[in-house]
């Protein structure tokens, strides 16, 4: 029983964070906020050469070799420094996802390529009724000519409009499938949905009678159900790492802030108002690496209670991470809630995180059935 | 990070398992009887583990500590007796005491033969425990005692006290108090029960009028008591984590069959989508403080001691414990309100500190206890902000002059 990071797991956080305080500054932020693509590939191909685009995949395939725990401390960083680009589109639901569920070839083609940067991936899980459950999709695959032509809209797609590659799940007459598509293929429109936070590009996906060839199913046809769970799964635990560091954020500034900050003549920390606030958030903060790095080595290690535990980790988190940013804004008082302060970015990405891979309510439902089900075996 | 537990851990809960199937009492009807179940534990190896073994302990890992108690918790085996002998006077005479008071003391400390209290808050010095005043006054080869004290766990049925005791009011207020083992079976001391809102009474208050305390047994140094009292305080390791949340994870098991059983409009209110968003939300609280107790556990498991951080870990559980209590009663109805003519399907059979058993309405009660006692939730929040995210202190009226 050891729940604590090792040397290694150490070394690699310090080295993310190094990294990403000196080229991902708030600044970073803001102008890849103003800019169209919304991400840097200076940053991007340093990513590619620190190893952290290949992180979880194998050796062979470009990676590194390692697991969640590992992707979920680079994560945390990401998070922390609320950074601009497709890096958990491309390495958690479109790595990840082939990692899954795809074939040598799929993944021979693809996982090198986001490894060392030169592709980028994505997932397009979400479709108008936002239903995170798999078995609502209603988007269609029907045979023709030598593959399928799909037709449906996905919304939210992380990134697509930078994406090569995008797993999309479609109703097939073998049941629910997954195909990798090229967001530029013709029949796919790519439209902007523009949110709150700007550092985190989403794109409506529609697909008109897209033709994709037989060998671009992931898996066999009709059997995706399995692996968008577990795609799911990772992808709620990541999202949690990503809010779990935005929340840090937040409780870090504040604590700097109220050591400085004077009213009546007082530092603000001084007051009882202010300092439980502060403690609580970090109890919340605490609380959330637990639940976040719990789950991360459960679903490596494949413990019996993975998925379980990754319910539990976006449900606390999903919360947890919304009374620390907004708890940080109030402390701040009217600074927090200005533009030029870097505050609301933090705010804005553990919020623009908290409803997706499921909310809070979804997991919490997802536990009491796992419950149910289990005690009525 | 690797959360399974090794071999050898599973080999001795096992063993632990193995003993408890074979030496666990049914019921326990009285104090004798709780003594005598406390001495077999005792001689089995599983009570004052952590205590170095010179002194009549196992020098146990803090692992193999909070396996017994998880098993015990598992097993809904009986407490042993004399926790806070165990658990802090103990510890405290270990670190503090002279040899004499080691001969004398530690062994019938963890036989339970003398039984223990620990006489700290007074009415006037709850939270502000340093504003104490009960006096000891220097009589040559003895001290004089006279004050009272409050919430006295045990007090009714202690040997021997812990005391604090101001011997000095015109010095700052944290500096004129001494630490004293004082004997309650004297004339100067009467103990009377004091009834909590639960209807029994765990705590006690203590009225000490010209109470003798022999000069021998005064423990650190005059006006050191202070630094005493805030190691004892923080001396509380993680022997309970893990028992802790068995415990609640089986009363969520009942309140989950009993919401199978318990109906609105007809269907069963498991059904019920508003009941089981706070079913789940509560099972994930309830796990996150289990990953707590298993981070706390690897920290003492490698030397490291949490300092203020069992203040995060303290704040995080009783209130969770609250919130919990909250839900079992609202799922429950007046099922949950019951201490009497309980229906076999919604009792709550556990072992109260006082040898009752224990019902739902009883343990909602006691959780409000919890953000109360050993440190406020706000308490807690003060030292979090002050020892961990280092914010500045409040201005204090009492960090100067005497208490006179």
């Amino acid at each position: 029983m050891n729940f604590s990071f090792s040397e290694d797991q150490v070394l690699l956080r310090n080295s993310v964070r190094a990294a990403l305080d000196e080229q991902c500054t708030p600044a970073h932020v803001r102008a890849m906020m103003e800019d169209p693509k919304g991400y840097s590939d200076a940053l991007w191909g340093e990513m590619a050469k620190l190893g952290w685009l290949g992180l979880p995949f194998a050796e062979e395939q470009g990676g590194a070799g390692l697991g969640l725990v590992e992707l979920a401390l680079v994560l945390e960083e990401m998070g922390r420094a609320a950074y601009p680009g497709p890096y958990f589109a491309s390495v958690v639901l479109g790595g990840l996802g082939l990692q899954l569920g795809g074939s040598a070839a799929q993944k021979e083609k693809w996982l090198p390529a986001i490894a060392s940067g030169q592709a980028r991936a994505s997932a397009a899980l979400l479709e108008d009724a936002l239903d995170w459950n798999p078995a609502a999709t209603t988007t269609s695959a029907t045979k023709g000519g030598d593959g399928w032509r799909l037709s449906g809209v996905k919304r939210f797609v992380p990134w697509a409009h930078v994406a090569d590659v995008v797993l999309v799940p479609a109703r097939a007459p073998e049941g629910l499938s997954l195909f990798l598509v090229d967001p530029r293929a013709p029949g796919v429109t790519v439209t902007p949905m523009v949110g709150i936070d700007l550092a985190n590009r989403w794109s409506e996906m529609r697909l008109a009678d897209v033709a994709v060839p037989a060998e671009a199913v992931v898996g066999r046809p009709g059997g995706a159900s399995v692996v968008l769970e577990g795609l799911l799964r990772r992808a709620a635990v990541g999202a949690s790492a990503e809010m779990l560091g935005a929340a840090r954020r937040c409780l870090d500034m504040s604590v700097s802030y109220v050591k400085v900050r004077e009213q009546f003549g007082q530092l603000i920390g001084s007051f009882q108002a202010i300092r439980h606030r502060c403690a609580e958030m970090l109890m919340e903060v605490e609380n959330s690496h637990s639940a976040v790095y719990y789950a991360a080595w459960a679903l490596t290690a494949g413990a019996g209670d993975a998925p379980m535990a990754a319910s539990i980790c976006k449900a606390y988190v999903s919360e947890s991470a919304r009374k620390v940013c907004g708890d940080a804004i109030q402390v701040h008082g009217g600074i927090g809630f200005t533009w030029e302060y870097d505050l609301h970015l933090y705010f804005k990405r553990a919020k623009a995180l908290e409803p997706l891979y499921g909310d809070a309510s979804h997991h919490r439902e997802q536990i009491v059935r796992g419950q149910v089900l289990h005690s009525d075996k | 990070m690797d959360l399974n537990y090794t071999a050898e851990d599973v080999a001795f809960r096992k063993q632990v398992r193995t003993w408890l199937e074979q030496n666990m009492p049914r019921h326990i009807r009285n104090l004798d009887e709780r003594k005598a179940w406390h001495r077999r534990l005792y001689e089995a190896g599983y009570l004052g583990m952590g205590w170095p073994k010179e002194y009549g302990g196992q020098g146990a890992r803090p692992m193999e500590q909070a396996i017994v108690a998880d098993e015990m918790a598992r097993a809904g085996a009986p407490a042993p007796t004399n926790s806070l002998g165990v658990g802090i006077v103990g510890p405290t005479i270990v670190v503090h005491g002279t040899d004499a008071q080691k001969r004398r003391y530690l062994r019938k400390i963890l036989t339970a033969e003398e039984m223990w209290c620990q006489l700290y808050s007074e009415p006037n010095a709850g939270s502000d425990l340093a504003a104490l005043r009960t006096g000891a006054e220097d009589r040559g080869d003895h001290f004089l005692v006279n004050g009272q004290k409050i919430w006295t766990s045990g007090g009714a049925v202690a040997d021997w006290g812990l005391l604090l005791a101001r011997t000095d009011p015109a010095v700052p207020k944290h500096k004129g108090i001494t630490c004293f083992l004082m004997n309650m079976r004297q004339p100067g001391v009467e103990v009377r029960p004091l009834k909590q809102i639960t209807g029994s009474s765990e705590f006690c208050e203590v009225f000490m009028t010209n109470a003798r305390v022999e000069k021998e047994n005064m423990i650190g140094r005059l006006g050191e008591g202070w630094g005493i009292a805030q190691t004892t305080l923080g001396y509380e390791r993680g022997g309970r984590a893990l028992a802790r949340i068995t415990t609640y994870a089986s009363q969520y098991k009942m309140l989950m069959d009993a919401a199978r059983r318990l109906k609105r409009n007809g269907r069963p209110i498991l059904d019920d989508a508003v009941v089981r968003q706070k079913l789940g939300r509560i099972w994930a609280d309830l796990e996150v403080e289990r990953y707590g107790a298993l981070r706390t556990l690897t920290m003492l498991e490698r030397g490291e001691h949490p300092g203020a951080g069992g203040s995060l870990t303290k704040l995080s559980y009783s209130e969770f414990e609250k919130r919990f209590m909250e839900l079992a009663e609202e799922i429950l109805g007046p099922y949950g309100q019951l201490t009497d003519g309980v229906p076999a399907e919604f009792r709550l059979e556990v072992d109260t500190a006082v040898g009752d058993h224990g019902t739902w309405a009883y343990a909602f009660l006691w959780s409000r206890a919890g953000t109360i006692y050993a440190g406020s939730s706000e308490i807690q929040k003060n030292v979090i902000g002050e020892r961990i995210l280092g914010l500045p202190k409040e201005s204090r009226a009492d960090r100067v002059g005497g208490t006179r």
